[in-house]
């Protein structure tokens, strides 16, 4: 199985969404609310412009030396009983999580851009193994069998009449039509006997630190916390973009990563420094307590260690993922991701896309750019997107010119 | 969508047959400055880079190119560019649209009137105000680009330009800041009209204009930090200006940049963005060619669009 993807067919999709009516409320309800909450949580608690100036310093700092970082994680994850594995492409991830799982299964998963951009789920399933998304907007993507709309919030292109019936017909309950209560209450029944009973949690990361091996998770929902804590094995996908030194870069990487996407404080951060453990009984450590027995790390780097010596796509490596280019980006908020490959859409994901997967195909949808630099002055990363952009469109146009 | 091969085409074989992206006379460049007999040579060295002349003739290709954005687009008939031949693109006759090329000629003319009742007299190359390569640098085709910016640059040399007065916000970003990564000695100085005037402390004595709503666009603002002139000379000119929910540094786009590519996301953008300018009364003031035609374009008759120049000349 590998991944393929053709600009042509994201067009196809970005024409369609633009006539649908209910797709075009439902962005512009979400981008128009989250726009006014960023906004205001800046004005009020300007201390976190200077937590973003941090970031912004310490993940240039960490992109330089990622190499290094590498070898450093690796070894704190085997200090800290955790299971470190490097994966130089998709595929690779695939089968070592392949491997480490087998088959027969049933798996829990927290949302995870890099699960999504590895193809997992699918991949997975055709081991043979059972698999549920626990992320509100993942697993309604997951029921509606389509792809991720938004870095942060996945089901952004639907409104609650579409998310309720959907859940209604899907897993077979009643629901009162446009009841988000229902819906959400629904889906926690459905998923918390999955969740339970798994056998395998997986999880992504929002930040790895070199110096101890703890991934850094933010979250609001809880899933988290119970994927990564109730089955007896959890695997984190974590992409080598989100080492950083230490375990407070860590943690500071995803406050910033929660206020930018307008959830500050943020209701859970959750740190994991290895498989679950106690010494309790005269001092002698025993693995898996309450927790997982083991943890396995995969540190994805699929086009990123190349990407970070290439000075036109390095910054974007800077990204934590915190989707406010989406959301300000004025052809995005008519699109969503469908202007974008198979994971990554919108400004950031076009330049994720080229990273990870074809830089030609990734720089034909660059031709949607308008160049006109909202992303740039919204990203708290200070990241030159639109230059970013432009520079792939240069790779398509000689690609198509040679064609 | 229109297939992006057939745009790179239609603007690669005009550039090469006569310097412009589009079937447009060479002279449309110019003509607007015939009446004015303006020094051809010296500096200040007014620079327009075609921008605003090409506009007519910008809205007429997308009109004719736009009706075939609706066919469903497979992978297919781009590489067969089937519709290549149904539009007979590379014999395209392109008719300027009337309305617009007046108007244009105006804003141009009162740019230079401006300039001259602040005290500035400036001079203007005539056959050597060449296009400036914008869109070839917006479709990534980097080496027509640096061909072309090499000829610009040693013709305003050739004229005795050392500052250069742009008009319009793509031109000035792509002179300022572009050029000197692709040109080698690159030393023109380039300020746009409004920084000009507004250095100069320019006024007009009139008083109560009424209401206008300012639409920065996203090169002055963003890009070139050009944000308090526009506001400046328009308060000095005696309008009351009114911003908008998302302006200055935050500025919308108004579509225009992928009009050529993507006719229909580009209106749907223009529409999101004059609704919004339309939240506010008084007339909307724009400053740049790409953001009057395409605002307009999605406007009625009730909604007020007017240039920045013909504003303040009053
Ligand atoms: S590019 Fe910047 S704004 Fe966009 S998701 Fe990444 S960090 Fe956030």
């Amino acid at each position: 199985m590998t991944l393929k993807f053709e600009a042509w067919k994201a067009f196809e999709d970005i024409y369609d969404v633009l006539g649908n009516q209910e797709f075009q409320e439902a962005l512009k309800r979400a981008s128009t609310n989250n726009q006014a909450k960023v906004a205001k949580l800046l004005h009020e608690r300007p201390e976190l412009l200077g937590f973003a100036e941090e970031v912004r310093d310490l993940k240039r700092r960490s992109i330089e030396a990622l190499g290094e970082l590498i070898g450093k994680a690796m070894e704190s994850l085997e200090r800290a009983a955790a299971k470190p594995y490097y994966a130089g492409t998709a595929e690779e991830a695939r089968t070592l999580i392949g491997k480490i799982i087998g088959s027969g299964k049933r798996i829990v998963m927290s949302k995870s851009m890099a699960a999504t951009e590895i193809g997992l789920r699918s991949y997975l399933e055709s081991l043979g193994n059972e698999v549920w998304e626990t992320d509100l907007g993942e697993f309604l993507i997951q029921l509606e069998g389509s792809k991720p709309m938004h870095a942060i919030a996945p089901a952004v292109h639907m409104t609650r009449e579409k998310a309720s019936t959907l859940v209604a017909e899907k897993i077979k309950v009643q629901i009162s039509r446009g009841s988000v209560e229902e819906t959400v209450s629904a889906v926690r029944r459905f998923l918390r006997d999955k969740i339970t009973t798994a056998d395998v949690g997986i999880s992504g990361a929002n930040a790895l630190a070199a110096d101890t091996g703890a991934i850094v998770l933010v979250e609001n929902e809880s899933n988290i916390r119970l994927v990564t804590s109730t089955p007896p094995v959890h695997v984190a996908v974590v992409p080598v973009d989100k080492i950083v030194p230490t375990l407070v870069d860590a943690f500071k990487v995803a406050i910033v990563q929660a206020a930018y996407a307008g959830l500050y404080p943020p209701t859970y951060i959750n740190i994991i420094a290895g498989p679950s453990s106690t010494a309790d009984i005269e001092q002698v450590r025993v693995y898996g307590a309450q927790g997982p027995r083991e943890l396995h790390v995969i540190l994805l780097d699929n086009g990123r260690l190349k990407a970070s010596r290439d000075p036109a796509l390095k910054e974007q490596l800077y990204c934590i993922r915190c989707g406010r280019c989406q959301f300000e980006c004025p052809v995005w908020v008519h699109t969503a991701n469908t202007w974008g490959g198979p994971t990554y859409g919108g400004p950031m994901g076009i330049v994720w896309t080229a990273i990870t997967l074809d830089p030609v195909e990734a720089g034909k949808l660059s031709y949607l750019c308008l160049g006109c630099g909202r992303c740039d002055e919204a990203c708290p990363m200070n990241i030159n997107i639109s230059r970013e952009l432009r520079h792939l469109k240069t790779l398509a146009t000689q690609a198509l010119r040679r064609s | 969508m229109l297939d992006p091969l057939q745009i790179i085409r239609l603007v690669e074989d005009n550039m090469r047959a006569h310097g412009l992206p589009f079937p447009a006379p060479r002279e449309s460049l110019y003509s607007w400055a015939k009446p004015l007999n303006l020094p051809e040579k010296g500096s200040p060295m007014i620079y327009t880079g075609g921008l605003y002349q090409l506009t007519p003739y910008i809205v007429s290709v997308v009109e004719s190119l736009s009706k075939t954005e609706d066919l469903r687009l497979t992978s297919m008939a781009f590489r067969a560019s089937r519709l290549l031949s149904a539009l007979g693109l590379s014999g395209l006759v392109v008719r300027p649209k009337a309305d617009v090329a007046s108007y244009i000629e105006r804003v141009l003319r009162s740019i230079v009137e401006l300039l001259r009742e602040a005290g500035v007299k400036v001079a203007y190359a005539y056959e050597d105000d060449m296009y400036s390569g914008v869109i070839l640098y917006d479709l990534g085709l980097d080496s027509l680009f640096k061909e072309n910016a090499v000829k610009v640059y040693r013709a305003l040399k050739s004229r005795g330009a050392e500052v250069i007065i742009t008009v319009d916000p793509h031109t000035t970003h792509i002179m300022r800041s572009v050029y000197p990564k692709y040109v080698e000695g690159y030393d023109l100085k380039v300020k746009s009209y409004l920084e000009v005037l507004a250095e100069t402390g320019f006024k007009v004595e009139r008083r109560d204009r009424g209401d206008i709503v300012i639409h920065d666009p996203c090169l002055y603002a963003r890009f070139e930090s050009i944000i308090e002139q526009p506001r400046t000379l328009l308060g000095n000119a005696g309008f009351k200006v009114l911003e908008p929910r998302r302006s200055g540094r935050m500025t919308y786009c108004c579509g225009g940049p992928i009009e050529g590519l993507a006719p229909k996301i580009a209106k749907t953008i223009a529409k999101t963005r004059l609704s919004e300018l339309a939240e506010k009364p008084g007339v909307i003031v724009t400053m740049c060619p790409i953001c009057y035609a395409n605002l307009k374009a999605v406007s009625d008759e009730k909604v007020e669009i007017e240039d920045i120049a013909l504003l303040l000349r009053g």
